[in-house]
């Protein structure tokens, strides 16, 4: 296979912008199509991760223009782990959505739904293989536009409002990312990341006030982005009110890409001593946790089920804010490890809420009585995503946990293993009532004369969550094998 | 403080308070459209900003002309760079926009604070 990792960009792009052609002639093709597309770019992005994993890191100048003047496209452990990990749950959700969307949004808009959703795609997988700081900065614009679409495509007021506040709130943030870019740009004269970082390497001393500033501009930027505690605000409203397999997308792979922005340029930019030494690492441990306490604590007073939710992404982006604030080697790999649970927890999660509300019409946390056996199957995969939430062993939740926690001991703050196990049993407060709802809460009958039917929801959309759900287990009964990979990240981010 | 080094370079300290008046716009304003301005009065800034560090004093327009060469281009990739950011705030600023009228079609106003009464 050809060394061209540019078709992985193409490969959505082109799609994308046939599907309201396509929608005009036949509007049932649209799905399908969707689902090739993504199932051809998790094979190109599995068969990427291949050559990365045989032959090392490799990097492609677009168009043949050399490094420190054209744009470079780079395979590097971090981004292998995140195109397959967007590809495979963009695949997932696209089967998910083939179906589910029939409920949820206007069947005339359909084909632009799905111009939003390869275009966020594509945005994505250029986001995080991209090598050029203003490269990035095009795709995160693009996947701030075409997010805020996936929110707006039901038409209601609710979303319009979200979708509204989302976008000022993003652009207000990609405003601060796009000076702190001209700071950098202003100092080493590069946009290419590893230019920049080797300029930057030699010079740093000179200009010790304009780094910090950029430093701090960057976290600001990309927190607002990526929903880091105080700048939560916009998410909830955006995440509740969006189709369920948008909110899937939103809460499982947006605001992941922007944490993978950042520490990209952390650690290629202005290197691993430097992040070490900084105090924006300080920032991020005090924001990551008071996020693990008060976006769980939001959650507990949530009625709706996918704002509840939406409050538990704001909880758990805190746990890898601080693996990654921490910044030891081990944190590093809990961060990591917690970020790939998470996205596979949260996609279960809120395709599990899309198929409940597919089937009966329920958004309300307290009106899910009886789940547990009229949908078994999903109330099974829910069951096991929550206790994973909480960090129950045999889940993936419990081994990044653990790993945080051992960690948090290790960088010399032990107080944060309180905080884990706090959160944790607040993560309890919240899931398990509704998981007491599914089985034991009686409607009409008592419980031992209850039976199981079988789910009522397309094999299409049950597929999806049984994967994600099984994900779940094995990224925790086997997960040490994803140890080794994920070191080859830190020993690559951190030399 | 140094000031001499601030008073020669202006031209950033004007692009950042412009930066600041725009987020205050933003955050204080009730009426959508002026939300919408001041994130077009922010990312104007930013655009200010590139324009400034990418100028050279005494500097011609980077266009070779082999018959006399200049001794002093300005960068001209700052200005190439802005070009993708203008073509970005006009595609959001258009998107909000788009986002306003139906907000207006949605509650038959675009003043914030109604929105919360009306819900």
């Amino acid at each position: 296979m050809s060394k061209v990792p540019l078709y992985l960009i193409l490969g959505g792009l082109i799609p994308s912008f046939a599907m309201p052609v396509l929608a005009r002639w036949r509007k049932q093709a649209c799905a399908p199509l969707t689902v090739l597309v993504c199932g051809g770019l998790f094979v190109m992005a599995l068969l990427y991760g291949r050559e990365m994993l045989i032959g090392g890191p490799f990097y492609q100048a677009v168009a043949d223009w050399p490094p420190p003047w054209g744009i470079e496209i780079a395979i590097e452990p971090v981004s292998a782990l995140m195109i397959v990990l967007i590809t495979g749950l963009y695949l997932l959700i696209a089967l998910f959505s083939s179906r589910a969307l029939t409920k949820e949004i206007n069947q005339d808009s359909i084909g632009w739904y799905y111009v939003e959703f390869l275009l966020c795609l594509t945005a994505m997988l250029g986001l995080v293989i991209t090598h050029d700081i203003f490269n990035m900065y095009v795709f995160i614009e693009v996947v701030g536009i075409s997010a805020c679409a996936l929110v707006v495509s039901k038409g209601d007021r609710t979303s319009t409002e979200a979708s509204l506040k989302y976008l000022i709130l993003a652009t207000i943030g990609s405003g601060f990312i796009l000076l702190a870019i001209g700071m950098l740009y202003m100092i080493t004269g590069h946009l290419n990341m590893r230019f920049a970082g080797a300029i930057l390497a030699q010079s740093a001393g000179q200009y010790p006030y304009m780094i910090w500033i950029m430093m701090t501009l960057f976290v600001v930027g990309f927190g607002i982005k990526s929903a880091l505690f105080p700048l939560h605000l916009w998410l909830p409203d955006a995440h509740a009110s969006a189709p369920s397999p948008s909110s899937a997308i939103l809460s499982s792979l947006v605001v992941k890409v922007y944490i993978i922005a950042l520490f990209k340029l952390f650690f290629i930019v202005f290197g691993n001593e430097f992040y070490q030494a900084s105090n924006v690492r300080y920032l991020l441990i005090i924001l990551g946790a008071s996020a693990m306490l008060f976006g769980s604590f939001f959650a507990f007073v949530q009625l709706d089920l996918k704002r509840r939710l939406a409050y538990s992404t704001v909880a758990q982006l805190g746990y890898i804010y601080l693996g990654l604030g921490l910044a030891t080697p081990w944190a590093i790999v809990a961060a990591f490890y917690h970020l790939m649970v998470h996205a596979l927890m949260k996609t279960c999660l809120f395709l599990c809420a899309g198929a409940i509300y597919y089937q009966t019409g329920e958004k309300k946390v307290t009106r899910l009585r009886n789940i547990g056996y009229t949908m078994p199957l999903t109330a099974g995969s829910f069951t096991v995503a929550a206790f994973s939430m909480v960090g129950l062993p045999l889940t993936g939740g419990f081994i990044s946990k653990y790993l945080l926690a051992v960690e948090s001991m290790g960088a010399s703050y032990p107080y944060f293993i309180a905080l884990i196990v706090l959160s944790g049993l607040l993560n309890a407060a919240y899931y398990f009532p509704i998981i007491w709802q599914f089985y034991f809460v009686s409607a009409e009958q008592p419980v031992e004369k209850r039976t199981f039917h079988k789910d009522k929801i397309p094999f299409s959309m049950q597929l999806p969550i049984i994967i994600t759900a099984a994900g779940i287990i094995v990224l925790g009964t086997a997960g040490v094998m994803a140890y080794d990979y994920l070191q080859q990240i830190v020993l690559h981010f951190l030399s | 403080m140094n000031w001499e080094a601030i008073i020669a370079n202006y031209p950033y300290l004007v692009s950042v308070i412009i930066f600041g008046i725009g987020i205050i716009i933003v955050l204080t304003q009730s009426n959508l459209l002026k939300k919408v301005i001041g994130l077009n009065i922010m990312t104007s800034a930013v655009f200010l900003f590139y324009i400034a560090f990418g100028n050279i004093e005494g500097g011609v327009a980077p266009i070779l002309d082999p018959a006399a060469p200049a001794e002093l281009y300005i960068n001209p990739l700052p200005s190439g760079l802005i070009l993708t950011g203008i073509v970005v705030g006009f595609s959001t600023s258009a998107f909000a926009l788009a986002l306003i009228v139906k907000m207006f079609s949605h509650y038959g106003t675009i003043n914030a604070p109604d929105f919360m009464k009306m819900r």
